[in-house]
């Protein structure tokens, strides 16, 4: 008798165990899953782990479990797991992956971040059909950077806009390039993008926001006298020999130590991401210590619509899983990296520009004065907000890959081919 | 019976999963439009249809098919060249044994990195040697033009795969009866006939399963390219396989019934590809020995 009331005893007391354990796993597993690109940016990895440690903090019962990838296999594995219904709640994405939103896959974010907080032109990046669906945690300008000591050796003074004409700037190229010097380093060997750079920096100029914009999306013909005047502009740089022999095959990082070590380079129109590789120690891939950074404008070009316009493009950012279980858990996490405090803190951990609205004067450090002269030049720019191959899709968006990115930069086609080959993609 | 079953069962539940359920479900997604939370379109042969007026698709068919049909020649004519000079035990025959295998022994990446290298416009190792001899207008961009990229590209296949048919080779020599080759040299047959019709005829069934395994490796070709020049320039390298990822993973749309076409009908072209090759090189008369 005594025996069974024991045994009674016991199977209460571990039922009350039983219930109390599983109440507690409860609240603390309710569990935020994200998987995330950077597996190998140290910066970027630890702002996003910060920022979940401190949510988790400020949320008891809630954890942030982050799965880091390669760009190229998170894509792959999120295309798989989405369409098997088995996404994580918050995921990498740029808002060139419209794809996720045209298939119902994002949770619409209009109501569950603090806008005020992020850039206009950030916020306008992640709008679709009337929804707003990242928060653009990364974003980047196309620079022109160049060597100041390199400049002023050639006997060439920059204007006080920052910016030569056209004329002025091949003739810059020129004589760099007879004095032995690549005048842009520029590298196609693993991006689809950056050779691209010289020649849609010079229509966006050329056309201006609203008819580059009709260009890009197949709404305006190649053929426009204003498209045909813009490539000549590139070609002769190109049959100038701007670009390195090696442009086909440079790689990104590659042609980031072209400029500033070895050969060396006058110039590298690059993305403003530039201080991710180059503000390392030298032994790292960074520029010397002593090596003199300039900032100076995309050229004018003639009878330019809008030569104050650049191309800003809004990179890694984070969405919400429409079919995550907890959507407005998610949005409130990434509430808390949309704030000021934190804009400021990835542009000192970070180096690179974020959509989240930040103030550049705080910040402190070594780096200090170049990102005050990155928002100098910035300042009275109009940014049109994605690069051509984030606005194409499909056939349009490989053809200009291949032609206007690689090609025709390494000097492969005419102006009338590349006019022929855009206008058939469209 | 029951005992057959519970043998089978495992092997023909990993068969029927990982290879018979994908052969169908890419045949059934290439007539339809697959896309995530919507059901999948039937679009009839429309895909097939799109596929047939897709000048991409050809392009890369025809590189492809330039690929599959010279490196295996090539591989197997440099691969008999080796192993009959290992054969001949030429002076270091186990050292270079070693060196002409070693290539295949790493993975694509490694070989994509290190060919890239030698293909540096600037330093690399060949526009180097082309220019300490005094040939600096044959310097170039061999990766960027289209006219050598896919050359440059078979080269580097030849290289990383002729040590593995040479082992083969090799091996299939050491297993030739030497009755018929001392009958051969007895009646004075010099080296060339006795290479061409003595020993390559004896090795043939050899020759054969290594060209089919080249073929078809090649047809598949996909992480080279991807690593050194991703189909450029100006689509000069692209491939079937490359082709398949880009449409299925890199034109931003979710479909995968246009990739999955692709795949179906390319696995076809392979498969009529290995059984021609396997009636062209049908032995007619069994050798006596």
């Amino acid at each position: 008798m005594q025996r069974a009331a024991m045994l009674g005893k016991c199977i209460v007391f571990a039922a009350i165990a039983v219930i109390g354990f599983t109440a507690a796993t409860a609240q603390a597993q309710t569990v935020l899953t994200l998987w995330s690109h950077w597996a190998d940016h140290d910066s970027k990895r630890a702002f996003v782990e910060g920022a979940a440690r401190a949510f988790e903090k400020a949320n008891a019962g809630v954890s942030v479990k982050v799965s880091w990838y390669e760009k190229q296999a998170l894509h792959a594995a999120l295309k798989t797991a989405l369409l098997a219904g088995q996404g994580p709640d918050i995921f990498y994405a740029e808002p060139n992956q419209t794809e996720y939103v045209e298939n119902n896959l994002l949770y619409d974010l209009s109501k569950a971040l603090n806008w005020n907080n992020i850039e206009p032109w950030a916020k306008l990046g992640w709008t679709y059909k009337g929804g707003v669906y990242g928060l653009p945690l990364e974003a980047w300008t196309v620079e022109m950077y160049y060597n100041k000591k390199m400049l002023s050796d050639l006997g060439f003074k920059l204007p006080a806009s920052m910016q030569f004409t056209q004329a002025e700037f091949l003739d810059v190229v020129k004589k760099a390039r007879a004095s032995g010097i690549t005048p842009i380093s520029l590298g196609v060997g693993d991006r689809d993008f950056p050779g691209a750079f010289l020649t849609h920096e010079a229509l966006l100029k050329k056309l201006g926001y609203d008819d580059y914009d009709k260009l890009l999306r197949g709404a305006l013909s190649w053929s426009d006298p204003r498209v045909r005047e813009a490539l000549v502009f590139v070609k002769q740089l190109i049959d100038a020999q701007a670009l390195p022999s090696s442009f086909s095959t440079l790689k990104l990082g590659e042609s980031h130590f072209y400029f500033h070590t070895k050969p060396g380079s006058l110039m590298f129109l690059m993305g403003s991401f530039y201080p991710s590789r180059a503000f390392n120690p030298p032994d790292k891939g960074g520029q010397p210590p002593d090596f003199q950074l300039g900032l100076m404008h995309y050229p004018a070009v003639d009878k330019g619509a809008c030569n104050n316009c650049k191309t800003i493009t809004i990179g890694g950012s984070y969405v919400v899983n429409a079919a995550s279980k907890n959507p407005e858990l998610a949005g409130k996490f990434l509430n808390s990296m949309a704030t000021p405090a934190m804009g400021n803190r990835w542009l000192e951990d970070v180096l690179v520009q974020t959509g989240i609205k930040a103030d550049p004067s705080k910040i402190t450090g070594p780096y200090a004065g170049y990102f005050r002269d990155l928002a100098q030049i910035n300042d009275a720019c109009k940014f049109y907000p994605e690069r051509p191959v984030g606005v194409m899709t499909g056939k349009a968006k490989e053809v200009f890959a291949q032609v206007v990115n690689n090609a025709f930069p390494a000097g492969l086609l005419t102006v009338d081919q590349v006019i022929e080959k855009m206008n058939a993609a469209k | 019976m029951g005992a057959i079953v519970s043998f089978l069962l495992p092997a023909l539940t990993i068969y029927a999963a990982f290879t018979a359920y994908p052969v169908v479900r890419t045949l059934y997604n290439s007539l339809h439009q697959v896309r995530p939370a919507r059901s999948d379109a039937y679009v009839g042969l429309g895909h097939y249809i799109g596929l047939w007026g897709d000048e991409f698709f050809w392009k890369a068919v025809a590189n492809t098919l330039t690929w599959a049909a010279t490196a295996p020649i090539l591989e197997q004519a440099l691969a008999i060249l080796l192993a009959l000079a290992l054969y001949a035990r030429i002076p270091g025959a186990r050292f270079f044994r070693i060196v002409w295998f070693t290539p295949v022994l790493m993975s694509f990446v490694v070989v994509g990195i290190i060919w890239m290298w030698i293909f540096n416009y600037d330093w690399g190792v060949a526009n180097s040697l082309l220019r300490g001899v005094g040939l600096d207008g044959w310097a170039r961009s061999w990766l960027g033009d289209p006219r050598t990229a896919l050359p440059a590209l078979i080269f580097v296949t030849t290289w990383m795969w002729t040590g593995f048919n040479m082992v083969v080779l090799l091996a299939a020599l050491h297993s030739l009866p030497s009755e018929v080759l001392e009958a051969a040299e007895l009646d004075n047959c010099s080296w060339m006939k006795k290479l061409w019709f003595v020993i390559i005829p004896l090795i043939r069934p050899t020759i054969l399963n290594l060209v089919v395994l080249s073929f078809v490796g090649k047809m598949k070709v996909f992480d080279l390219v991807w690593i050194m020049t991703k189909g450029g320039p100006l689509w000069s390298t692209e491939t079937v396989s490359t082709y398949v990822y880009k449409r299925a993973f890199e034109w931003n749309t979710f479909d995968l019934g246009y990739p999955c076409a692709i795949a179906s009908v390319w696995f076809f072209i392979v498969l009529a590809g290995v059984l021609l090759l396997s009636v062209l090189f049908r032995q007619r008369g069994k050798l006596e020995y």
